[in-house]
């Protein structure tokens, strides 16, 4: 029966495992390959095994773009997260549903209009003719001369305004889920309110910020329209060079080189993401009351049953388990 | 009853769908991998109509990036319009079909043999001449002071940030080696240092290397001065007349794009019908008029509209021709050009 059940789980995951299997691991270990050949001048794959893509990564002007592409994923993830963290904190104390769904509906809403027309606003609005251009300057804050678009900054805020509601969406499904009465129950015991969000809060919602920021890290690192619209000639990322290696130079390993290590950069975070969680998942309030809960049956049962071990207490559901079945 | 409702819905969706499906089946499908924006739409539709087939037109932006997806076994195009030197090189792979003649009866009658030496196939054995594309500076001439027709105007200090050069290795390497007065395939290395040394000069002072996106900054005013093709200059003062085109005194950059009907179309026959449909005089006024390039066609040329006739970026006097250099693919070369490009990107 247990087996059946099994089964049943198996083929339920099988479509999600083949789709990943074909469309996901398969690529990538055919560009783990493809790092290890040689390059045909007429953009095709030649024969036999050679380590001069892994050497051309020395190229001297990778560090820059990697560093360029690590420091804006890494700014526009705190960032978001550190934007998500107050609105989830408002939105699951919102008590009446109506207004709450409406809020959230307010965060999906941007998903209702295509990504490429997005970005096009925001060219309207950073337009050095633009509204915000004349207030700005008039207000004194830039120069005439400076530029909004076209610049790394312009990037990040594009990447920051595109990926928050990847960040809120997490991070609220769990917030929702926190019990408020452990933050008046901190205060009670003389913790400011700062201290009690610090200390009661985030450790609770800890597993969808790092979920959170699993999901607005990785298509950051991978970000190649954004920079393509509104960046300059100096904000192409990894993303935009990867492009560049395929199109123009027809050279097809060097470009599985730089992907290999931007998947590896992307795989790194997700191991440390699973180490972290290990490690946090157990701290968190819902876990250490499931915890208090599972010591406290066990204790009741102990004491009802005084002269049974606890060996004893597990065999005897594991009988009534299988005579349930 | 939203029960029934939703599934009256799903019903007829799915009925809709096997109906549509079941009407694509009977009609031919003609492949065409193009530029964006480069046919007509009504001549597609007439085609469509007369032909009783339906077209798939996707669109490229660049010759490089087309030929990475055919080479990768992408497609399965009838026809791709490409650059002269692309098709060069595709040539030499033996991607492109042998044009049958007899079946190109209309291109035959109306081709314009003046046109022959900028193509690298005078005979037009494996490529057919669709539209001859000038590169050079589109601008606003209500918002740029003094302007000069020359590439030395990408250094202007005034302009920066409210310009952009092509993301193109061919064209702005090309374009910098012809104002040091040298030849656009030049490959001797010297002498693209000295190029790369002035492309990064330009660079300076722009906003970004684009190819697609910067006609439409052009017209939203973002951009005061692009280097650009000329049709899509000519596209885009439509919408804002103020906005001009010109060739630069030093010279510039001439490519031919061609018809190619690749070795392994499943429907030559209606690709060879195509091109003579386009080289239809009515036809070719129509699509000249609309896309704003010149067609290499003895009649049609002079049956264009007027205003777009006597515009010079259109139909370029026969002085600027001389000013204008053919691309041409150059094989392991190339590699240099690349190299050189990576230098202008990343410096």
């Amino acid at each position: 029966m247990k087996l059946f059940r099994n089964c049943g789980n198996f083929f339920l995951g099988l479509p999600a495992f083949v789709w990943l299997l074909i469309f996901y691991a398969l690529p990538a270990i055919v560009i783990f390959f493809i790092v290890f050949k040689p390059v045909d001048s007429n953009g095709g794959i030649g024969e036999g095994w050679t380590l001069q893509a892994v050497c051309e990564l020395k190229d001297p002007s990778y560090p820059a773009i990697m560093w360029r592409t690590f420091w804006q994923g890494i700014v526009s993830t705190f960032v978001c997260i550190a934007i998500s963290i107050p609105i989830c904190y408002q939105l699951a104390r919102i008590s009446n549903v109506k207004i709450k769904n409406f809020f959230l509906l307010l965060i999906v809403v941007p998903f209702w209009t295509n990504f490429l027309i997005r970005i096009y606003a925001w060219k309207v609005f950073l337009h050095p003719d633009g509204a915000l251009k004349h207030l700005l300057v008039w207000m004194g804050v830039i120069p005439q001369s400076t530029m909004l678009l076209y610049n790394q900054w312009a990037v990040l805020a594009v990447m920051i305004y595109t990926y928050i509601p990847f960040a809120v969406l997490p991070i609220y499904s769990v917030a929702e889920k926190f019990d408020f009465s452990l933050l008046d129950a901190a205060k009670d015991l003389g913790a400011s309110s700062f201290y009690a969000f610090r200390k009661v809060f985030l450790p609770g919602i800890s597993k969808g910020v790092l979920t959170a920021v699993m999901v607005v890290l990785i298509p950051a690192f991978g970000a190649y329209l954004i920079p393509d619209l509104v960046g300059g000639k100096d904000s192409h990322l990894v993303g935009d060079m990867i492009a560049r290696r395929v199109f123009t130079d027809r050279n097809l390993p060097h470009a599985s080189a730089l992907s290999a290590v931007l998947m590896i950069a992307v795989f790194l975070p997700l191991v440390a993401f699973i180490w972290f969680r290990k490690i946090f998942g157990t701290k968190s309030p819902d876990d250490a009351k499931l915890q208090l809960k599972q010591q406290d049956t066990k204790q009741r049962l102990g004491s009802s049953l005084l002269f049974t071990s606890d060996t004893n207490v597990s065999q005897n559901q594991q009988k009534g388990e299988e005579a349930n079945e | 009853m939203k029960k029934i409702i939703t599934m009256g819905c799903i019903a007829l969706l799915a009925a809709s769908t096997a109906f549509l499906t079941s009407c694509g089946q009977k009609k031919t499908v003609l492949r065409i991998y193009t530029w964006g924006d480069y046919f007509a739409q009504d001549i597609l539709d007439a085609f469509e109509e007369k032909y009783d087939c339906t077209i798939q037109l996707d669109e490229f932006d660049s010759n490089e990036s087309m030929y990475a997806k055919v080479k990768a076994g992408g497609g399965g195009y009838d026809l791709i319009v490409m650059s002269t030197y692309t098709a060069k090189l595709m040539y030499e792979q033996g991607m492109l079909d042998k044009m049958d003649h007899s079946k190109l009866a209309t291109v035959n009658k109306y081709f314009d043999k003046k046109y022959e030496h900028l193509t690298l196939d005078p005979k037009l054995e494996y490529t057919i001449p669709y539209f001859v594309s000038f590169t050079g500076i589109g601008y606003d001439t209500e918002k740029v002071k003094d302007f000069e027709p020359s590439w030395a105007m990408f250094e202007r200090e005034d302009l920066k940030g409210r310009t952009s050069l092509l993301d193109d290795h061919r064209e702005v390497i090309g374009c910098a080696l012809i104002t040091l007065g040298y030849d656009v395939n030049e490959t001797d290395q010297a002498k693209l240092d000295e190029a790369v040394d002035l492309a990064n000069k330009w660079k300076k002072q722009i906003a970004k290397f684009g190819v697609d996106d910067t006609k439409q900054s052009l017209a939203s005013g973002e951009f005061l001065m692009i280097q650009t093709y000329s049709g899509d200059v000519l596209q885009v003062s439509m919408e804002k007349p103020s906005i001009k085109f010109v060739i630069p005194k030093e010279g510039t950059t001439v490519t031919f794009d061609n018809f190619t009907i690749m070795k392994d179309s499943k429907n030559k026959d209606l690709a060879y019908e195509f091109i003579n449909f386009i080289y239809e005089p009515e036809n070719a006024v129509k699509d000249m008029e609309e896309i704003q390039y010149v067609l290499p066609h003895t009649v049609a040329v002079d049956m264009v509209d007027e205003d777009i006739r006597n515009n010079p970026a259109f139909k370029v006097p026969e002085e600027t021709f001389e000013r204008c250099h053919l691309l041409i693919d150059l094989g392991d070369d190339n590699a240099k050009f690349l190299k050189a490009w990576d230098r202008i990107r990343e410096e």
